[in-house]
């Protein structure tokens, strides 16, 4: 039962053999068993779930366990990737000897308050930790020696706290409604979703309306979407990966917490409304800058605001289908997302640039980050064998369910940021000149992630887990769906 | 309107306390502003000589001027001596006879402002014309804060009738509402705006390109300046008077006894030389703004008065 | 002993103070004047929180009261007092959507819009008058620092208006409900670094002119002695 304790022990282990290792390799290894030990922890609780911890703070339940592997895999394949590719950045100059140890203390840390976010119980606890992951996820993309990371990481936390500081007032807005109807305040998940139905539902809606605002900006949602495209392309490729995969996970779960919540009393129309129109507004915001985008990177990254609108979507029809296949569209998305920002860091690093226009003999000069760009591009519009196809296809039938008219606006939407995958991929790949631009050759760490991806991504695809079915489905029946 | 003795004593008492006094305020302020600056300034009493000496003088008008510049005076100190019957200054009346109210003190002070501009333009120099454009300007903007202030004041003292405002702030002797402490300083502004002091204008000199109330007095001399002067110095301690019987009404005659009375008007007196005191030092303490930073100073009014109605909505 | 009605009025008068040092922050260019109103406005805030220690009594009033003294009146504006004086600009010009006058109106109307769409959610709670005006006041605050944030381009006023935010936040739960001390703490202890990495990080970027050519100039001398030269040659030639 001392699961949560042990996680918490090895992580203050692993930093301490971060800061006293002296080579990058080793550095690399301790947070690769970091990574693993998150797995470890998701495993050991699938079977003795719910475990509660610390005053009933922290929980571990369902969610939390489905979250920590997302989580742990993402952090394992992008570790994998950063350890070589940190080499490469040291090489260049672009990131300081000295800096390698507060690069992987940092990934470690943001690892842990990961983990931590998700275990907690309590929505004040998982506001602090969220605003951790915040600061650490600014430090790694600042990290870089360049006035644009610098900006980039201010922007991202200026957008990214003044939104977690509505989150905020949200939250003590909850704590006055449970204290008025509890006759004790609590900001317990369990608790609150126990107590819904006492609640006043306008003022849960409100409270809810500005928790969204916050969590939505961890996402990515439009309009607080603007920091993410500088963000994603200059923080170093690995960092790119856990923030869209991660932290994007982050952002949802929390919103559905609350809104499995407000789903229980009448409020729930309302709070529908807000996530239809948000995701809507995400996705047609999202398309629109896509349609002219030429740098590789902003395009993946406005392809994230895309999908978390998609997710809200999916979290406002609200039915129990609806949010099984948005938990599973977590994991699809974190896993292809990874692929993409994976295979975009190899041409990077061979092109100094994220520019179309600067890439030239790329299926040359890197087939295989270019077949990376490809099968990745295609496995995210969700085409089929990939296994975002099952899950997009699966939210959009049950669109078609809640409303015709809306489904066909997204389908169309969709369609055109597919227009916008293919324009570039097509600028990109027929780019063929006469130059001699040396060859990167992009060692093993960094490939293997990428094949294993693809591979992983193609296998899902074709092939539904049980164990994952039955994960999802006691999700769904935890949070009342 | 039912015109009692009582309201005939206070209009004369009232009226000639204030035309007695408010000259006295303007010579504390140059006083005060002198001394800042090193000087030892005029005598106390320079105000009311210079009104005498103007007095005998005779006018001289352009050939160039019509009626406008001829009446003016006239219909100038009326409309001050009228307005000044609707701010009572150390004892009020049972009924105002309906003169208290703030509406008609706006109106009244904005068609003063009226006559003083069309007077600027009508000997056709260059200096009155620029004046009346510049105070046109400048009022189009400070006129809606003025009204957001009284309105403010209304709101906070539940009332439009300027007897009974002092009456309440007398009764209630609240010094510690916030509302009231709020609302005094965009009042301060729209003394110091409407009496064309130095953030705003600078009342010193008559030539320099960058006066506005001053240029507008020009044409005038002898008697008729005289007039404009008193009238002006009237205007400032009705202003003055609504500041003090708002926020420290400490000595003010609630019932209409000589005694009373006579502790009311002399303790007015002494808080109006040290507001007038406040006024020299603030003025001596800031540069002219620039004609286009006004609004700065003006928003600060409006910001406030906004709140004074808010915290109001909140009681 | 202070009376509760004095304590009232007395708590109503800080209320307002702070939101107007919140207007005079959303105003002001010179940047060490902006900290030390922050500053007071902290104070204030500790006001506030004593003042309603006096009525209520709770313990937690009291903590919170002296926590903020500690942190927010003593030891942020410190360093980025420090940080400023490092990075040598000491006054912010560039409103960079809104001029000081228009941002004012937008307060206005800020403040205006809180009160109507709060005086549906707030009936609930059934509170009084002067938690009720704590309460708009505390999220019109918010929504203050939120424009300072957006509107203004050095990251130093950025941080000020971060600040302000994080202010009208505590406002708002001081007269809406008490949370648990230790989430206060932690909340402070967050802020506090997220200002700390972004006080850092604004160094990169706010530094002068001159101090970023000279680093520039550190990078490339070699380059640029090379251009000048050939530079000079080329006008020989002509």
């Amino acid at each position: 039962m001392q699961a949560l304790e042990a996680y918490l022990a090895y992580s203050m282990l692993v930093l301490a053999a971060t800061l006293l290792s002296r080579t990058n390799r080793a550095m690399n290894l301790i947070a690769l068993t970091h990574a693993v030990s998150c797995i470890a922890l998701a495993a050991y609780s699938l079977g003795n779930a719910p475990m509660h911890y610390f005053d009933n703070n922290f929980l571990i339940d369902s969610l939390s366990i489905y979250e920590f592997f997302i989580t742990g895999i993402i952090f394992f394949f992008a570790l994998v990737y950063a350890g070589a590719h940190l080499e490469r950045l040291v090489e260049l100059g672009l990131l300081e000897k000295r800096n390698t140890k507060l690069y992987y203390l940092s990934l470690n840390c943001l690892l842990i308050f990961t983990i931590l976010s998700f275990a907690s119980n309590n929505l004040a606890v998982f506001w602090i930790f969220v605003e951790l992951t915040t600061f650490f996820t600014a430090f790694l993309i600042a990290i870089l020696n360049s006035k644009k990371n610098i900006d980039a990481s201010l922007k991202y936390i200026f957008v990214t706290s003044t939104a977690m500081l509505f989150a905020f007032i949200g939250i003590i807005l909850i704590f006055a409604l449970s204290e008025s109807a509890l006759g004790k305040g609590t900001l317990n998940w369990d608790e609150l979703l126990a107590n819904a139905r006492s609640f006043s539902p306008g003022f849960l809606a409100a409270s809810f309306a500005f928790i969204f605002i916050g969590f939505s900006a961890k996402s990515g949602v439009a309009p607080f979407h603007t920091p993410l495209p500088h963000a994603y392309s200059k923080a170093p490729s690995a960092v790119s990966t856990i923030i869209s995969a991660v932290m994007l996970n982050l952002g949802i779960y929390g919103i559905l917490r609350t809104y499995a919540v407000v789903r229980q009393t009448s409020a729930a129309p309302a709070a529908s409304n807000l996530l239809l129109a948000f995701g809507l507004l995400s996705i047609f915001v999202a398309t629109f800058s896509m349609l002219h985008q030429r740098n590789v990177k902003k395009l993946v990254a406005f392809s994230s605001t895309e999908h978390s609108g998609l997710m809200l979507i999916g979290l406002a029809i609200g039915t129990p289908l609806a949010v099984f296949w948005v938990l599973y569209h977590m994991l699809a998305h974190a896993l292809t997302k990874a692929v993409l920002f994976l295979s975009t860091g190899i041409l990077q690093r061979q092109y100094n640039s994220n520019n179309a226009g600067k890439i030239i003999n790329a299926f040359k000069l890197q087939p295989l980050a270019s077949i990376g760009l490809i099968l990745g591009g295609a496995a995210i519009l969700g085409i089929p064998p990939f296994v975002i196809f099952i899950s997009k296809y699966s939210i959009l039938v049950q669109l078609a369910g809640y409303s015709l008219p809306l489904l066909l606006l997204v389908l169309l939407l969709l369609l055109l940021a597919s227009a916008a995958f293919l324009s570039l991929g097509t600028e990109i790949f027929t780019h063929t000149q006469d130059t001699r631009i040396e060859r990167y050759n992009a060692p093993k760490r960094m490939t293997a992630p990428i094949v294993a991806l693809i591979i992983l991504v193609f296998v899902l695809g074709i092939y539904f887990p049980s164990e994952i079915y039955a994960l999802l489905t006691k999700i769904v029946s935890d949070l009342k769906f | 309107m039912n015109i009692d003795a009582n309201y005939v004593a206070y209009a004369f008492l009232n009226t000639a306390f204030i035309i007695l006094i408010s000259p006295l305020f303007m010579g504390v302020a140059k006083i005060v502003k002198a001394q800042a600056q090193g000087r030892i300034g005029p005598p106390l009493l320079q105000p009311y000589y210079n009104l005498l000496k103007l007095a005998q003088k005779e006018r001289v008008y352009s050939n160039k001027s019509s009626a406008i510049t001829k009446i003016t005076p006239y219909i100038n100190i009326t409309i001050m001596i009228v307005a000044s019957l609707g701010i009572p200054l150390a004892f009020a009346p049972e009924n105002s006879g309906g003169l208290g109210n703030i509406i008609l003190l706006l109106y009244l002070l904005a068609m003063g402002r009226f006559f003083m501009a069309a007077a600027g333009l009508d000997a056709g120099s260059t200096f009155g014309g620029m004046g009346s454009s510049r105070e046109m300007s400048i009022s189009s903007i400070i006129e809606p804060i003025t009204i957001i202030v009284f309105a403010a004041l209304a709101f906070t003292l539940n009332t439009m009738d300027m007897h009974q405002m002092f009456q309440t702030a007398a009764q209630e002797m609240s010094f510690l509402n916030p509302a009231l402490i709020l609302v005094s300083i965009p009042l301060f502004i729209v003394l110091i705006v409407e009496t064309a002091r130095v953030p705003v204008d600078n009342p010193e000199t008559h030539l320099e390109l960058t006066m506005i109330h001053e240029t507008m007095l020009l044409e005038y001399a002898g008697r008729d300046l005289a007039l404009m002067e008193l009238s002006h110095a009237i205007k400032q301690t009705m202003l003055m008077a609504i500041l003090i019987n708002i926020l420290v009404p400490w000595g003010y005659a609630r019932e209409f006894t000589a005694p009373a009375v006579i502790i009311g008007m002399l303790l007015f007196l002494a808080k109006g030389i040290i507001l007038a005191t406040f006024i020299g030092l603030t003025e001596s303490s800031m540069a002219k703004m620039r004609l286009f930073a006004l609004p700065n100073l003006f928003i600060i009014a409006f910001f406030l008065s906004m709140l004074t109605i808010l915290l109001e909505v909140f009681r | 002993m202070i009376t509760a009605a004095l304590a009232e009025s007395l708590t109503q008068a800080l209320v307002v103070l702070v939101l107007i040092s919140g207007a005079f922050i959303v105003t002001r260019k010179d940047l060490l004047s902006l900290v030390s109103t922050y500053q007071m406005q902290s104070l204030l805030l500790a006001g506030v929180a004593l003042s309603l220690y006096s009525v209520d009594q709770s313990p937690t009033l009291l903590y919170l009261a002296g926590l903020t003294l500690v942190s927010k009146v003593l030891l942020i504006p410190y360093i980025i007092k420090r940080i400023q004086r490092k990075i040598n600009i000491s006054r912010d010009m560039e409103f960079h959507y809104v001029s000081p006058i228009a941002s004012i109106f937008i307060t206005i109307i800020l403040i205006l819009l809180v009160y109507g769409a709060f005086s549906n959610i707030l009936k609930e709670l059934a509170l009084s008058n002067l938690f009720y005006l704590g309460a708009v006041f505390g999220i019109s605050l918010t929504l203050m620092g939120m424009l300072i944030t957006f509107s203004r381009k050095k990251v130093i006023t950025k941080i000020i208006g971060y600040l302000t935010m994080e202010n009208g936040v505590l406002l708002f739960s001081l007269f809406i409900t008490e949370l648990p001390f230790i989430i206060e703490v932690l909340i402070l202890v967050d802020l506090f670094m997220i200002v700390l990495l972004a006080t850092i990080l604004s160094i990169g970027m706010d530094s002068s002119v001159e101090a970023y050519q000279e680093r520039f100039h550190q990078l490339h001398i070699e380059d640029l002695q090379e251009k000048l030269h050939l530079h000079r040659k080329h006008r020989g030639e002509s």
